[in-house]
């Protein structure tokens, strides 16, 4: 299954790498990954895919201590076709 | 004052008045500001003996144990204290010197990544970029430590900050607040329990680390539901309890394990299904609806999916869930199970048989004791066969599972409780992992009772090697070990070897009445093996039972 994760973190230095540690060990592949700083705030666009639910990998994010904000993004509804 | 003081300040203020560490070059500035100072300071002779002193202090005075070490392989020694510390839930924290920020990253001498090892092992961990961040990060890791579900926590002081100029300014954190329990879950909660007609109660380390230790045994009170225990949660529930069948899992009692698959509610509580617990999981309870309390929300749903879940403190909880339950069946059933698979201690033959001499020792401990084992063997027959008042008598190294953990341990819990008898209990294989903290025993004139039970094997792997490696037994054979009782001679430590069961009452009763440490080393045969025996990959309810073979 593929999911995409919203992670929003309090800036540190090893703030990413606390991230993705988690990601790899809770069994997750990373696919894509966009990274934006603002002010004292970073914020992480994560797709990953997994055999697991996205729940223990968002559970295990969100208590991590920098990490503000962990939401999974509701997967876009497939379009019709145009006539 | 220097960033070094304002660390001593910052223990101070927190109630630190016993650090375990090793010192070392990049953290020389704090051990100078620790020198004369009111934190009093434990030398171990390695850094993962101070790290198991530091989760032993914790571990029986509910408090934060500090550990410090140096940088390189300083910090890299505490770490498997710290991922000890992690998968036990333990609030510690760890004070490692770093090499000065001006060379941090140039393979500087003693240089490591301590950081990045750490984010593994630890709650959270810090580095500390600068003088001003130092003392509100050193108070952030106290808070983070303790808070919510406890851990360690790893704070990285690089000595150029240890010897700047700062002034002192405890700063104000903010109170997190508890988790807020929604009245409708407390509603399903108990709606779950009310409907029940075999309720379990299946009791983790979670119950002791929360503090609610009287919240659990008055809803057992109040609702006679019958109840086991993990290895963590040993001690939570007074042995004696109508209904309690002590340990489940791997291990654990026939009883307990046979109980827990017939069950039609499991109610967990401050437990995470470890799989050394539920066996198999897919045929774990497999009738039971499920509910599951505890501070952790990532464990709700991690494995089992629950059918109520409570993210909650469990002070604040049980006793909302009290009422009196109709299943007076049950227990009845439950009882019946009990008789029928109690322990036999009529072992025939001359040798000593371990679980009988564990259950003696029990029953001549003072109140006021700690047992600290080690890992193996002799483990899990303490687990199986001695019984707690309280779950901070009971140490073991139960997530990790980590060899060398039970006399460094001992020692935190003898600084911790002074008053109390500390008896480490510890294996061949185990004591030899961190065996140069006897030393610490000595500088220290503890008085911690040794119990070494050697088999002259590292005796669990044989177990295994045994039943499931068509006896090949790889390098498990530790008959080279040395001579204990001269060994602890050297540390200035008495003791006595014994070889038959006849010897083990007299020698338990001199070694608890001697003054101070003292090693008793108790030969056993290497042909016992713990029993029940569920197998890897096996449900709990297929137990493998045997008989050793009578000397």
């Amino acid at each position: 299954m593929n999911h995409n994760l919203e992670v929003t973190m309090d800036q540190r230095p090893e703030v990413v790498e606390r991230v993705l540690r988690v990601v790899r060990h809770r069994g997750f592949t990373l696919t894509n990954m966009n990274m934006r700083l603002v002010d004292e705030s970073v914020y992480l666009s994560l797709s990953v895919s997994s055999e697991r639910g996205i729940e223990l990998l968002s559970n295990q994010l969100t208590k991590l201590v920098d990490v503000t904000g962990c939401h999974v993004m509701q997967p876009a509804m497939p379009q019709s076709a145009s006539a | 004052m220097r960033g070094a003081d304002a660390v001593i300040k910052v223990l101070a203020a927190h109630g630190v008045n016993t650090v375990f560490g090793y010192p070392g070059g990049a953290i020389m500035p704090i051990y100078d500001a620790l020198y004369g100072s009111e934190v009093e300071h434990t030398l171990c002779r390695h850094e993962q003996g101070a790290g198991f002193a530091a989760v032993g202090y914790a571990r029986a005075s509910g408090k934060t144990g500090v550990c410090f070490a140096t940088s390189g392989p300083g910090a890299t020694n505490l770490i498997t204290a710290l991922a000890d510390a992690l998968l036990d839930s333990v609030p510690v924290v760890a004070i490692t010197g770093q090499v000065s920020t001006s060379v941090i990253g140039t393979d500087a001498f003693q240089e490591i990544d301590v950081l990045g090892m750490s984010l593994s092992c630890t709650k959270h961990s810090f580095m500390v970029q600068s003088v001003d961040e130092l003392v509100p990060t050193l108070y952030r890791a106290f808070d983070l430590a303790a808070s919510g579900r406890p851990g360690p926590v790893l704070v990285d002081i690089p000595k150029d900050v240890q010897i700047a100029q700062l002034e002192y300014r405890a700063p104000l954190l903010a109170v997190a607040d508890e988790p807020k329990v929604q009245d409708a879950d407390i509603d399903a909660a108990r709606a779950l329990i009310a409907a029940a007609k075999k309720p379990m109660l299946y009791v983790g380390g979670g119950v002791g680390m929360a503090g609610a230790v009287e919240q659990l045994r008055r809803f057992i009170k109040a609702t006679n539901m019958p109840s086991v225990a993990t290895l963590k949660g040993l001690g939570a529930i007074p042995h004696g309890t109508p209904g309690y069948l002590g340990m489940l899992g791997m291990h654990g009692g026939k009883a307990a394990n046979l109980a827990v698959q017939e069950c039609d509610l499991l109610m967990v509580v401050g437990a995470r299904f470890d799989d050394r617990v539920t066996g198999r999981l897919a045929s774990f309870a497999p009738n039971a609806k499920v509910l599951h309390l505890d501070i952790d929300a990532a464990e709700l749903g991690k494995l089992r999916q629950p059918d109520v879940a409570i993210a909650a403190e469990l002070r604040a909880v049980l006793p909302r869930l009290e009422m009196p339950l109709d299943i007076a069946p049950w227990c009845a059933e439950v009882e019946t199970l009990a008789a029928e698979h109690r322990w036999d201690y009529n072992h025939p033959g001359s040798l000593i048989y371990a679980p009988a001499m564990l259950r003696r020792l029990a029953n001549k401990l003072p109140e006021d004791s700690v047992v600290s084992c080690d890992v193996g063997q002799h483990q899990m027959w303490v687990a199986q066969h001695m019984h707690f008042r309280r779950p901070e008598d009971h140490l073991s190294s139960a997530g990790l599972g980590t060899m060398g953990f039970g006399l460094p341990a001992a020692i935190g819990a003898q600084m911790a409780r002074p008053d109390a008898t500390v008896v480490a209990v510890s294996g061949d294989g185990s004591f030899m992992m961190n065996v140069q903290e006897l030393t610490t025993i000595k500088r220290r004139k503890l008085p911690v009772k040794i119990l070494l039970i050697d088999n002259q094997r590292l005796g669990m792997v044989k177990q295994w090697q045994q039943l499931f490696f068509e006896e090949r037994y790889s390098e498990t054979n530790l008959s080279d070990n040395p001579d204990f009782v001269a060994l602890a001679s050297a540390f200035e430590i008495p003791g006595r070897t014994i070889f038959a069961a006849e010897e083990v009452e007299e020698a338990l009763t001199e070694m608890l009445t001697s003054k101070g440490p003292y090693l008793l080393h108790v030969a056993i045969d290497d042909a016992f093996n713990v029993w029940p025996l569920v197998p890897p990959g096996a449900s709990n309810s297929d137990m493998m039972e045997e008989m050793e073979r009578s000397t």
